[in-house]
């Protein structure tokens, strides 16, 4: 047998046995992971299916599909469980929220990666410390934090004569501030992290050029730092706004206010009152789901480059 | 010249703090205050109400970290923990590789597909999944019916292929039927469980069944039943959280793995597998080694993710049944909102602090002693 053979046979594997293992390996592969897809999705079909049936329809039969479709489940989640305030309150949260983040995390990242100042190595230190801490693990002193700090301003705007009630004073307590503040600050660590070590990779001399030319730190910034950060502003973006619509944690106990409340405050609290109401219950948790779902559908592509890139924790 | 130097210099300044700033006061704000904030509370006897210029309160000392190490409820929430902890380095990690290097080597074949389709629980709120899991774990959820309706269709298809020759039943078709029943109503039909079916379970023609449609609907609902009862007992209950705490995140794991593999040259892997390695060697000492890193960072997400879990288990179980689902937060949640004593869950708060750094120190510690191989 000749050598080349010899390599020809490694390659393909030389006996039929080999072959049929790797195509045994295959279909076991494939069965694996079809298996786990289908446990990653049917629960969410499920849910899908089942948010058209009667309260009856469902007890009497929890898989298959629904005799009679009832699309005013909706209907009634949408009214009962107060989404039109909901789904507003959540768009706005999660806009402006993100386009906060987006731009802090581009000045600072600017100001890390480019510019020098003696106190810059610690405070980015701090910034990447950060990125391990979860603010969820904050609620309480966060809380705190923020009513007194409404206390104590609405007692020395009481005791200036300008408000009666010092209790009456909310500006970051259960308010939209409030509950920006704390998203865009909790978007920070990881964004600034990301933002610094892109901006980074930006040639220096195209600054020192433009500086020789006597442009400004700001005209800087927006004509040639801004332009080239889009792909990092996207990567920031993708990864701080499921985040934010998603929140449940902390906006749980900076609000409490039903008119300020976002979708998943809005949907356990409908879930809780009405817990044998399945029709509409299940109803509601598509109608939580489904700006996701849509979202991820839509930009999948840039979600999974955002995933793969923004998990560089540590 | 020196002049303009300076003002150059002084620029240079004014420029930083201007596009640090922001970022800075806020981070100081949402972080470093109330890190400060809760370990001064930790210390003290503040029992709520106004903090400044209101009732007085002051330091009172290590106390309430006693308190929080001689309470049961403390230890089994940190437990939980650790059991998510576990769960995710041991479950989403390996799953997570495996899927990846599934995809990466094209041993499934459309593998974007499989990896959008896993990523989807985690794109999600896990408040509407927490709620969606709980009526399926439910005692009477789809986990029961998927279940209860598999065992009443094998009774169904162990009666019709017992009456198939003829209507009449054998001693040996009964035992048949016997072995796909509830074990609950065989123990009613008496010692000899074929006679007592005889007696008791056949209509009046006895083993000459004469309209079997209307007896094998009747016999159905002898099938065994099942009531899951994970999430009401005990020293179950964890189980369901931690199925769903890997169902979730899985995914995730599996696209930060695949996009690594990527990076590798392929050529290395083609060259392996011509001198011969198998798959598993490839992924054993190319594939795994050429990942370390990321693995170690993984692992540092987990950690740090499995220690502030809240919202998940917070709609999932609310904590219950009798507190056994309870994790570090939702302690915490319960000792500040119900118990009202701020210095105790402030002290939970700052543990919650401590413990993940620790566990994320001992994983670089493990890094440096075990890993390295890049």
């Amino acid at each position: 047998m000749s050598p080349n053979r010899i390599e020809e046979e490694r390659r393909f594997g030389s006996t039929v046995g080999g072959k049929a293992l790797a195509l045994i390996g295959k279909i076991v592969a494939t069965a694996v992971m079809t298996l786990f897809a289908l446990m990653a999705i049917y629960p969410i079909v499920w849910l899908l299916i089942n948010s058209f049936k009667s309260n009856a329809d469902y007890q009497l039969d929890k898989i298959g599909l629904p005799p009679q479709w009832h699309p005013d489940n909706y209907k009634g989640a949408w009214e009962i469980g107060d989404f039109s305030k909901l789904l507003p309150n959540s768009i706005f949260y999660t806009t402006v929220g993100t386009l906060g983040v987006v731009l802090l995390t581009t000045c600072a990242g600017f100001a890390f990666a480019k510019l020098s100042h003696r106190l810059k190595g610690a405070m980015y230190g701090s910034f990447v410390i950060g990125i391990l801490l979860s603010l969820s693990s904050l609620m309480i002193p966060l809380f705190l934090q923020l009513s007194q700090l409404d206390l104590s301003i609405g007692n020395i705007l009481a005791s200036c004569g300008i408000l009666s009630d010092p209790k009456s004073f909310h500006f970051f307590y259960n308010t939209r501030i409030g509950v920006i503040l704390v998203y865009v600050g909790s978007g920070l660590p990881l964004g600034i992290y990301l933002t610094t070590e892109y901006i980074k990779g930006i040639p220096t001399s195209l600054i020192e050029a433009a500086r020789i030319d006597g442009a400004r730190y700001s005209r800087i910034f927006a004509s040639i730092i801004l332009p080239m950060c889009v792909p990092i502003i996207t990567t920031v973006a993708i990864i701080t706004l499921p985040g934010i619509w998603n929140e449940f944690a902390l906006i749980n106990i900076i609000v409490g206010k039903l008119e300020l409340q976002s979708l998943p405050l809005g949907i356990l609290r409908f879930s809780g009152s009405r817990s044998t109401d399945y029709g509409k219950q299940f109803a509601a948790l598509v109608l939580g789901l489904l700006p996701m779902l849509v979202f991820y559908i839509a930009f999948r592509k840039q979600i999974t480059k955002g995933v793969s890139g923004g998990a560089v924790k540590g | 010249m020196a002049s303009a130097l300076s003002s150059t210099r002084k620029e240079d300044q004014r420029a930083y703090w201007l596009f640090s700033l922001p970022a800075f006061i806020l981070y100081l704000f949402v972080f470093a205050f109330p890190i400060v904030l809760s370990a001064i509370i930790s210390l003290s006897n503040y029992k709520g109400g106004q903090m400044f210029g209101g009732e007085a309160w002051r330091l009172a000392g290590f106390r309430q970290y006693g308190i929080l190490f001689h309470d049961t409820a403390f230890w089994q929430a940190l437990n939980n923990n650790m059991y998510i902890v576990l769960v995710s380095i041991f479950g989403q990690l390996p799953l997570g590789f495996l899927f990846a290097y599934l995809i990466y080597r094209k041993i499934v074949r459309f593998g974007d597909f499989w990896q959008g389709v896993l990523y989807v629980p985690a794109i999600i709120s896990v408040i509407v999944l927490g709620i969606m899991w709980k009526f399926i774990f439910a005692p009477n959820g789809l986990l029961a019916d998927l279940f209860n309706n598999s065992y009443s269709r094998t009774l169904v298809g162990v009666l019709e292929a017992a009456l198939k020759g003829g209507h009449a039943l054998s001693d040996d078709g009964i035992r048949k039927i016997l072995s796909a029943m509830d074990p609950g109503v065989i123990g009613l039909l008496g010692p000899d469980p074929v006679a007592g079916f005889k007696s008791q379970l056949l209509p009046a023609g006895g083993v000459v069944i004469a309209d079997p449609a209307s007896f094998i609907h009747a016999m159905s609902n002898y099938a065994p039943k099942w009531s899951p009862d994970f999430m009401t007992k005990q020293n179950t209950a964890m189980i369901p959280v931690m199925f769903v705490t890997l169902w979730c995140w899985t995914g995730m794991y599996l696209i930060l793995f695949h996009a690594n593999m990527q990076k590798i040259e392929s050529e290395v892997i083609e060259a392996a597998r011509i001198d011969g390695a198998t798959e598993l060697q490839v992924a054993r000492f190319i594939v795994l080694p050429a990942l370390s890193g990321v693995i170690i960072n993984a692992a540092i997400l987990c950690i740090s993710g499995s220690m502030n879990t809240f919202a998940l288990i917070w709609a999932m179980t609310g904590g219950g049944p009798m507190n056994v689902t309870e994790v570090l937060s939702i302690y915490m949640y319960r000792t500040a909102t119900m118990g009202v004593n701020y210095p105790l869950a402030n002290a939970i708060a700052m543990v919650i602090i401590v413990i993940s750094f620790a566990l994320i120190g001992l994983t670089k510690l493990a890094e440096k002693r075990w890993g390295g191989k890049e």
